[in-house]
């Protein structure tokens, strides 16, 4: 099918875009990389009358290193993410997470902050930014605010970005000598996470573990951090029985998604035999 | 796909049922519902105008209410069409109270889904069902708060404002307490 007619806005600043969505309210919708909107424009499944493309607005375009962490830009495309040397030497779990999005194409034009936006419940990011901490500034009339990853991803498809905001950069920690590494089972034809595990461990040297976050998407209705996990392994020795014990905890308290391509039960395992592995790989 | 659940109401159990089978009520507290029209006995048109995140549709369809037993029972039969798909489903409420101030509703429904929205984006209708039921109960208990309140003050009620931001800020307090009642579940 095609969209079904909109207006289309082309806006050249922050300011406009603010003013843009106050006007249209709840008809409008930003358009960044397209490639969430586009696709459910194109089945009809959102039908927004008035698209609000942000591709021209100045300042969200660029990944920067502000102290010990990487600030990029909402407008960053997965690409540029999984290439950019400063993310693949400060924040190389970001780099894994974003190569391995979709497909080239997805790659090239996907944005992350439309996809945070969006909050897919099968996205990749966002098991990523709870692992990492990250912090997303989102700006509306009442001017500038932080959300932390932790409370951004509130339910299916809904953060706790306001209508009338728009997310504008993300603060991500360098991971410095953390082991970390993003794993997922990718449903083959999409790419989306059926699961995908995305692990940061603070060690010391390199078999004890101080602190962890595991973020986990595809599961439930968005990603979580999988909080029995990460007490599993916090200030013990890190050997197999305790990683194994660990990530059996995977996707307790989880309410696990069910459709034609896994059940919710098998979702379930598939979380918990990839967090073991997701933990395996960050070792190695 | 079958949807269950439990709610508890904080009010007594004949006002929740005689709110939960006005269409006046029902059309404030069902999510993005814009009219309920009478069109024969106990059945009513109505224009629903619902979604989750990106996925907002528009729906015109019927809701009858069936098998009526004051305070205890009914069941709930709807069917919609919209842009997404359309959806066919039947439930079945159950009140119960819970000593004199509060009531247990239990729901047990059978829905089925069908076009656009069911074989592109069946993994989500589960969560969307369930929120869409938590929001419905969400305005249901602040409707049934405010009339027993009104009701023990012998006051005229003031039905309470279900603004999106309201019904949306109520029930992600909910959602939080929900979180903190798990966490320390876990641990």
């Amino acid at each position: 099918m095609i969209p079904a007619s909109f207006d289309y806005h082309r806006p050249t600043s922050i300011e406009e875009t603010l003013s843009l969505l106050s006007k249209f309210g709840d008809d409008a919708k930003i358009l960044s990389g397209g490639h969430s909107l586009v696709p459910a424009m194109k089945l009809r499944l959102a039908q927004p009358g008035v698209i609000i493309d942000i591709g021209k607005v100045p300042g969200m375009s660029e990944i920067r290193q502000d102290g010990d962490a990487i600030v990029i830009g909402a407008l960053v495309t997965h690409y540029q993410v999984e290439s950019s040397d400063l993310v693949k030497r400060l924040c190389p779990l970001l780099a894994q997470t974003a190569e391995q999005i979709g497909d080239v194409q997805v790659r090239n034009r996907g944005t992350i902050g439309g996809s945070l936006a969006h909050s897919d419940p099968a996205a990749d990011y966002p098991a990523a930014m709870l692992a990492l901490g990250a912090e997303i500034t989102a700006v509306g009339p009442k001017g500038k605010r932080t959300i932390k990853a932790d409370d951004f991803f509130v339910d299916m498809l809904t953060t706790a970005l306001e209508p009338n905001e728009i997310l504008t950069e993300i603060r991500v920690p360098a991971t410095g000598s953390n082991k970390v590494a993003y794993l997922k089972v990718p449903q083959s034809a999409s790419g989306f996470a059926i699961v995908g595990v995305a692990v940061n461990l603070t060690t010391n040297g390199n078999s004890d573990c101080k602190s962890a976050r595991i973020g986990i998407t595809g599961l439930s209705a968005r990603a979580f951090r999988a909080n029995g996990v990460e007490s599993g392994l916090a200030g013990k020795a890190l050997d197999a029985p305790t990683i194994k014990s660990a990530s059996s905890k995977a996707a307790d308290g989880q309410d696990p998604l069910s459709d034609i391509h896994a059940s919710g039960d098998y979702r379930a395992h598939l979380a918990r035999v990839y967090t073991q592995r997701a933990i395996e790989q960050a070792l190695s | 796909m079958k949807i269950d659940g439990t709610h508890t109401i904080n009010a007594p159990r004949d006002i929740v049922y005689r709110l939960m089978t006005d269409p006046v009520v029902l059309a404030r507290c069902i999510p993005g519902c814009e009219k309920l029209e009478p069109a024969g006995e106990n059945s009513y048109t109505t224009n629903l105008k619902v979604g989750v995140g990106t996925i907002k549709g528009n729906y015109t369809g019927k809701v009858t209410l069936d098998d009526v037993q004051p305070p205890a029972h009914y069941k709930m039969l709807v069917e919609g069409k919209g842009n997404t798909g359309f959806v066919k489903g039947s439930g079945i409420i159950d009140l119960e109270a819970s000593g004199n101030t509060e009531t247990l509703v239990k729901y047990e429904g059978d829905v089925q889904v069908g076009g656009t929205i069911a074989s592109v984006g069946q993994r989500m209708l589960q969560g969307a069902a369930k929120m869409m039921a938590s929001q419905f109960f969400t305005a249901i208990n602040a409707e049934a708060e405010a009339a027993a309140k009104a009701e023990a003050n012998q006051e005229p009620v003031k039905p309470p404002s279900h603004g999106f931001f309201r019904t949306t800020l109520r029930w992600l307090a909910g959602l939080i307490k929900g979180w903190f009642g798990r966490r320390s579940e876990s641990q």
